[in-house]
């Protein structure tokens, strides 16, 4: 034992004897000085005892304004017990507002994962048909062209014409979906469209089908809104063919068919002899038949640019799609729950990265607003 | 848990409490106040404070746990973060370091020798640092153990001991200085 300790020791020991006993003189002597230091403590006054061993026992009661200041802040204060679980919430609440837009990026949200590409305007040597194609999203309107001589497009004309056409996948239960095809065929009539062909099958073996629909162009958003509110929506998709020239084509070649016709009437009429007339009536005759057929080549374009085609397919639950199968259902399941996983991963990557760091920082807060506290009560001794 | 709960416990478990409190109150009372009058040397000052410990301590006592150390440690913690603010409150620190009002009360048959052996003892006392008369006031006012000191302090029980060696030390070389 050191001399310290053992100095200690002998001051314990007459603390607790209240005299001092060491044969040692100077123990002794330190005996006798912890005794003094003891003797000279401040007693309270009998009066300050008694009122307090009062408030001490009635359990410190509270005024009547400490009684409302305290059930004030107890219903501003929760229990401690519960301040983890707020923690939590407040934790997860701040990873969501990291990670969210982290997660997001700003992309839009796509089904089927492809990205719209109605960009084809923008080249000058694009084809003369420009497909475009764009999931949950409608075709934008077409970008001007910047030059060239393509004959898909056709510089200065204001209006372009776009074939339209779109994609659904609708599950259903087996049983339901008799009522969610003429759910469709209602849909379609409402948007004063029709149904082009139609094939339901509710057999037990391959419950399932398609439907064919044909709406107005400018009508096919609200029509894929209220087909979608049929079923489960597996699948939507749409695209767009810029067919401008040729529509473009074929009005022109009407045009110059129906001129000719006007010149070959007009030479008809000035013929000298019959052999040049009848040279020009099998002109005109062939000339009519390239007005017929331009027309109705134009009367299809429009046709098809003024309506939408729209292919519905149905299938039951147990089907991974429209025409999937079991198989498909499968994979598609193990297809999801990995990106699914992955995805989660990669959630908490980054919410691990923006709450570590904050973590950190709030912690060295902490600690220091905790030493600075006790500094500064300390400083009161020093 | 803490004063923040508001919900009412069962009464068995407050009988407990408030008789627990009670028992604590009873062992400790004259320690404390003696340990804050030390620390204040103001009569008037070392009531308030005490009041207002003993009233904390009551309001936090859920908030005890026995495995930080003991009750006693735990509430002259609290006595003694109560002095400490009051005195950084009122601007107290000279009262540290001077003479100032004489909270033990006089002995009825205070013989001339042992008041005069008061006397140095306080001188000795009063040339002390803050941190040395806190740990004094602990240890032989407040009368708690090493053990508890430290656990009230929140430093090691070694430390406390050297440092209590050394203070009590300066003070028996002030005392033979003076005698």
């Amino acid at each position: 034992m050191t001399q310290p300790d053992r100095d200690l020791a002998v001051i314990d020991v007459a603390l607790e004897q209240g005299r001092a006993t060491a044969p040692d003189a100077a123990e002794r002597e330190l005996q006798e000085l912890a005794l003094a230091l003891r003797a000279d403590s401040a007693e309270p006054r009998p009066a300050f005892a008694d009122e307090l061993g009062e408030r001490v026992r009635a359990g410190f009661p509270r005024t009547a304004p400490a009684r409302r200041a305290r059930s004030l802040a107890g219903r501003l204060r929760l229990p401690r017990r519960l301040l983890p679980v707020m923690a939590a919430a407040a934790t997860v609440l701040i990873a969501l507002a990291v990670a969210v837009p982290l997660l997001g990026g700003g992309e839009d949200a796509t089904i089927g994962g492809t990205e719209p590409q109605l960009r084809g305007g923008r080249d000058s040597g694009a084809p003369p048909a420009a497909e475009s194609r764009s999931d949950m999203t409608q075709a934008p309107p077409p970008v001007p062209p910047t030059g060239g001589s393509g004959q898909g497009f056709d510089p200065g004309r204001g209006r372009r014409s776009i074939e339209r056409s779109a994609s659904l996948s609708l599950e259903a239960p087996a049983d339901d979906l008799d009522q969610v095809a003429e759910g469709v065929a209602r849909v379609a009539d409402r948007q004063r469209g029709f149904v082009l062909r139609s094939s339901v099958s509710s057999g037990e073996a391959a419950a399932g089908g398609s439907l064919d629909l044909r709406v107005p162009a400018d009508r096919l958003r609200d029509t894929l809104r209220d087909l979608s509110a049929l079923g489960k929506v597996r699948s939507r998709s749409e695209s767009g063919q810029d067919v401008t020239g040729a529509v473009v084509g074929a009005s022109d070649r009407l045009d110059s068919a129906r001129a000719e016709r006007a010149s070959l009437l007009r030479r008809l009429r000035r013929a000298g002899s019959d052999t040049q007339a009848e040279a020009l009536r099998r002109r005109l005759d062939a000339n009519a038949i390239e007005v017929r057929r331009l027309r109705s080549d134009l009367r299809s374009l429009r046709l098809r640019t003024n309506y939408a085609a729209i292919t519905v397919g149905l299938s039951d639950g147990s089907q991974g799609g429209a025409l999937g199968g079991p198989e498909d259902t499968t994979q598609d399941a193990l297809d999801d729950a990995v990106a699914s996983l992955q995805a989660s991963l990669n959630f908490m990557l980054r919410a691990l990265g923006a709450l570590l760091p904050l973590a950190l920082v709030l912690a060295a807060l902490w600690y220091g607003a905790r030493g600075l506290m006790r500094r500064r009560r300390e400083s009161a001794l020093a | 848990m803490n004063e923040a709960l508001a919900q009412p416990l069962p009464a068995a478990t407050a009988q407990r409490e408030a008789d627990s409190f009670d028992a604590l109150y009873e062992r400790t009372f004259p320690r404390v106040y003696a340990y804050v009058a030390s620390l204040l040397r103001d009569r008037s000052a070392a009531e308030d404070v005490t009041a207002q410990a003993f009233e904390r301590a009551y309001r936090k006592r859920r908030g005890y746990r026995p495995s930080r150390g003991s009750a006693e440690a735990w509430l002259f913690g609290i006595a003694r973060n109560a002095a400490l603010d009051e005195l950084r409150r009122r601007k107290r620190r000279a009262a540290l370091e001077s003479d100032v009002e004489d909270v033990a009360a006089p002995a009825l048959d205070d013989q001339a020798e042992t008041a005069l052996r008061r006397e140095v003892v306080r001188a000795a006392l009063a040339g002390l640092d803050g941190p040395d008369r806190d740990l004094v006031a602990l240890k032989f006012q407040g009368g708690l153990s090493n053990t508890e000191i430290a656990a009230s302090l929140g430093i090691s029980e070694s430390n406390v001991g050297t440092k209590l060696h050394r203070a009590v030390t300066k003070l028996r070389e002030a005392c033979r200085d003076a005698a």
